[in-house]
This record gives structure tokens, sequence and C-alpha cells, in this order.
């Protein structure tokens, strides 16, 4: 059976909707989040929230629920302020409730505030979970492209990877740098890497014993490291601190790496005389 | 309740059973597979040396956890206790490449940097305690 | 317990299946070099995939098959260390540098022919 509050609210659903769109204008929409977004579409966010309130209450809470949580994940999407639709919400309680006090003697008006009180608990509950939720998974996501993007490797050519290093490297991405690269050389089968330190500011002999270390690892599961992008001011201080790198193979660019790449695997880019269709590649 | 076990070591057989127990509780307290290789590679190491320079002497594998600012850590203690000769230079033997038996001399310098923490007590001709533990993160 | 060791033509295989205890390592050192001494082989395809740890012991007892095999004319290439493996060893400061590796045994067999000329 339905609760005498829902009831209520759909007999009067347009009085209600009338009362409630005029006291939205304070409340929806003030943040400038919200302000920048063109009229037209904060007007239909408005009737959107209005027809997901009101056309819900002769659902199943299920039904309802799955309502909910779709308008949420739009909010979500599209960059509105939660908070302003909540707020929002608390101010059609005041207008239910008043109404209510109109209607009904005291006593019966309690039992019908509560139950007022519980349907716009679920309402609001099931908005504010559903953007907890989303806000997690994104945030959980956003941490997977951070990790994958603070090393990421780029397969170029069939066994060769290129891993560009971009800023600053300690010791927690120094290791989480070495495990993408090994597992990364497993999954593409890859012969040689490219570690380009084109984007890396600053090579001190921390960075450098860093480096020294990846590529003895890239050479224990079976591939070869070359060290590229080394900027004229990085040779310098690698030279005056005194680093010994030996045993790496460096080139000054990425291109001249990928071309040594090719030669270890025994490959060659080779320019055909005419213009043919397929690659130039043996 | 604490994860405890106690593994003696007085043949190599000891070896294989310390780091099998520690590559499993280390897997169940939630380490990855490169720490789990570490805490596995470093008992192996305490055992072994237990097994080369002493009669006897036992591995105790311990969960634990710790209050860091982060809330709650859990970790992997390890204790290789034994009665042994005792180690005469503390300082030598933490040098790489150190070895009274032909070994690389990897060995505890290895352990050191393998673990999170690492502490060494020794009595020469009363026996050595090696404390080490690895903090999950 | 014995690791088996597989004759491919002019090279030996050999897979490590199992958990590599000292005893195993070092009977398997000694099986090596007399398979090499008896097939007169010229390469040697040692495949990690399957070992989930390597201490400094098994480092020497590998690193020194290495060497004894390459004074008997065999060409030692390791094959499928795991990243894991691979970190440890760094970390431990073994770094097996005069050892060659390569990612598989295929890449492994690969690797003796282009060394060896077919
Ligand atoms: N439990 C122990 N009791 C007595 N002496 C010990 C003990 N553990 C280590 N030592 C001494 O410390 C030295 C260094 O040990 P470490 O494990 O670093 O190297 P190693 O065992 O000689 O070689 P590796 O471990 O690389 O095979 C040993 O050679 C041994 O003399
Ligand atoms: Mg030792």
């Amino acid at each position: 059976m339905r609760s005498i509050v829902l009831q209520h609210m759909i007999d009067n659903k347009d009085h209600y909707i009338e009362q409630w769109r005029v006291s939205f204008g304070e409340l929806l929409f003030s943040r400038s989040e919200s302000t920048i977004k063109p009229q037209y579409i904060q007007d239909e966010m408005k009737e959107e929230f209005v027809s997901v309130i009101f056309d819900t209450l002769t659902m199943d809470r299920h039904s309802r629920r799955a309502v909910v949580k779709r308008f949420a994940e739009r909010l979500i999407h599209d960059g509105w302020v939660v908070s302003e639709f909540i707020m929002s919400l608390q101010r059609l309680r005041r207008i239910v409730m008043k109404d209510l006090s109109n209607h009904y003697d005291k006593e019966k008006f309690v039992d019908l505030s509560g139950e007022l009180e519980d349907w716009l608990d679920e309402q609001i509950t099931d908005l504010t979970t559903e953007f907890a939720k989303n806000h997690e998974e994104v945030k959980a996501i956003q941490n997977v492209a951070l990790k994958e993007l603070s090393a990421p490797l780029i397969p170029v050519f069939d066994k060769i990877v290129v891993m560009p290093l971009i800023g600053t490297i300690d010791t927690k991405r120094a290791s989480q740098i070495m495990e993408n690269l090994l597992d990364g050389i497993i999954e593409h089968r890859a012969q040689v890497v490219l570690i380009d330190i084109t984007g890396v500011p600053l090579v001190d002999t921390m960075v450098a014993h860093h480096i020294i270390r990846a590529s003895e690892a890239v050479r224990l599961v079976g591939a070869e490291c070359l060290l590229v992008g080394i900027r004229p001011e990085i040779a310098q201080t690698i030279v005056n601190l005194g680093i010994d790198l030996g045993n790496f193979t460096t080139k000054s660019t990425l291109k001249k790496g990928v071309e040594a790449a090719l030669q270890m695997t025994h490959r060659d880019i080779i320019t055909n005389e005419e213009p043919v269709t397929g690659g130039g590649l043996n | 309740m604490s994860n405890h076990s106690c593994i003696e070591i007085a043949n190599e057989w000891g070896i294989v059973s310390a780091r099998q127990a520690g590559r499993e509780l280390s897997k169940e307290i939630g380490f990855g597979s490169v720490d789990q290789a570490r805490i596995t590679t470093a008992i192996s190491e305490l055992a072994r040396n237990i097994y080369l320079y002493t009669e006897i002497g036992k591995i105790d594998l311990e969960e634990i956890s710790d209050n860091h600012k982060n809330g709650k850590v859990r970790g992997i203690k390890v204790v290789a206790s034994d009665k042994g000769p005792g180690i005469e230079n503390l300082r030598d033997v933490m040098i790489d490449g150190f070895t009274t038996s032909g070994g690389l001399g990897a060995g505890l310098p290895g352990v050191k940097r393998l673990m999170d923490e690492f502490d060494i007590e020794s009595i020469p001709g009363e026996g050595t305690t090696i404390t080490t533990i690895k903090w999950l993160r | 317990m014995r690791i088996p060791i597989l004759k491919l033509g002019r090279y030996l295989l050999i897979s490590v299946q199992v958990e590599l205890d000292d005893q195993t390592a070092l009977q398997f050192q000694e099986d090596l070099l007399n398979k090499i001494h008896q097939e007169g082989s010229l390469g040697v395809v040692i495949d990690l995939t399957s070992v989930d740890m390597i201490d400094s012991f098994i480092a020497k007892v590998i690193g020194d098959v290495v060497e004894m095999s390459s004074l008997m004319g065999a060409k030692v290439v390791l094959t499928g260390i795991q990243p894991a493996v691979a970190i440890t060893l760094i970390d431990m400061g073994v770094s097996l540098q005069e050892v060659q590796t390569a990612l598989d045994l295929e890449q492994g067999l690969e690797r003796l022919q282009q060394e060896l000329g077919g």
C-alpha cells in the first residue's frame, strides 16, 4: 500500500511542482559551476529533476532507485553541483510539510511528517550514495591512469618498446616504473626498451642509480635497454658527477635510438625507389 | 589473531620449508609478487646462514601490525635465531662481498636492502639473532 | 630430485620446474657439465620461467654453471627470469653481469643460433 503522504503528493502534484519551481530560483544553480551553463540547459535540468522526483512517486522502491541512479550519473557526468539538488529537496520538504499541517490534525500530522521524512531520506540517500560511488569509481580510474601515465610503455615496432620518463623520479616512482617496465617487456615480448629521459628535468646520482638498476633488471628478464633523449646539460651533469654509464648504450635522440634498436633486432629501415604499398620495413 | 609459525633449521630441507612458509604467509598478508619474492629470498638467505655457520637454529615468521599516520599497516616479521658461534665483526659482514665461505657475500647486506627494517644482535660464542620486518605499503 | 636435460641437436634445453633446493641445484650443475662433455654441446638454454625465487646461493650456482660451461665451450643463455625475481636479484646486488639472457626458450634458442651461426 502506498503511504498517505505519497498519495497526497500525487494528488497535489501540480500544486507542489508549481510552488517548488518558484523556490528553485534561489537554490538551484547558484554556484558558479552551474551558472556558467547556458540558461536553457539549466531549465532543462530543473524540469528533469522535477520529473525524477514526481514521476517516481508512483513507482516501487526498486525502479525509483534506478531512475535516481541514472539521474545522479548524469549530474556527475555533466558536472552539476549535487548539494544544490539536495538543498532544493529540503525546500520541497518545507512546502509539503506546511501543506500537510493545513490539511491534517496534529496527531495525524506527526505520523505523516514521519512518512515524508522517510521518503525524503530515501531520495537523498540514493542521490548521494550514487554520487559517492561514482566519485570513488572515477577516483579509482584516475589512480590507475595516473600510475600508467607516470610510466607508460609504448610498443613502437615489433619487439621494440619505448618508455618515456616524465617528471621527477623519486624512489617510490622508480620502483613503480621498474615494475611497469618489466611487466611490459614480458607482455609485448620486447627485446629492446628505449628509456627516453627527455622529460626528466634533472639527472643526479640517485636518478642515475635508479636507471642503472632498471637496465640491469631489464637485462635479467632477457631484453636490452637503450637510454635516449640525453640533452647537453644532462650529459654535463652525468660526467661532472662522475656517474658511470659505461655499460649503457646511449643516444641523443629517440629517433637515433629507434634506429639502433632496429639494428639490434636485425632490421633496417629502407627507402623504396618508388612508392609502393606495404611497409618499408623488413 | 596473529599468524605465527616457527621453522627449525637443522639441515638444508629446513631452508626450503622456511621459504615456502614465508611465501605463503606473505601472500596471505597481501604482499604483491615482487615483495613476496623479496621476503622469500631474505628468509632463504637467513636460513642458509644458519645451516652453513651454525649447528641448529630457527626462523620465526609472524604477521604484525602497527599504527601509522595513515591508519593500520600490516607487515611480516622474520626472526632468525641460533646458538652458534656468533659473528665477530658485525661491521664486516654487512659489507657487500664479505664472505667466510666462498659465497657471493650478498646475503646479509642483501637482506637489509630487501626488507624495511633490519636488526642484528650477536654475541661471539653465544649466538646470533637477526630481526627483519617488511611493511605492506 | 633431478632436473631433466633435453638434447636438441647441438644444444641442450633445461626447463627448471621444481623448487631449487641446494642439493638439486648442485646435482644439476654436475649433470649439465657431464652432458655437455658427453654430447659436445655448443649451446645451452636454461629456462627459469617457473622459478619464483633466486637467492645468493642459487645465483652463485647459476653463475658458476655458466662460467664452467663456457670453459667447456658451451654458451649458456638464461631465459624466463620473472620480473619479481629480477628485481629481487638487483636489490641483492647480484646482477649476473656475465650471463646472457633472453625472454623465453624460443628467443633463447634464436639467440644461440645467431651467435653460433646456425
Ligand atoms: N648465523 C650466523 N652465525 C655465524 N656467522 C654468520 C651467521 N650469518 C652470517 N655469518 C657470517 O657472516 C658472513 C657474511 O654472511 P652473508 O650471508 O652476507 O654472506 P655469505 O653467506 O658468506 O655468502 P652468500 O650469502 O652470498 O652466499 C658469513 O660468511 C659468515 O661468516
Ligand atoms: Mg649467506
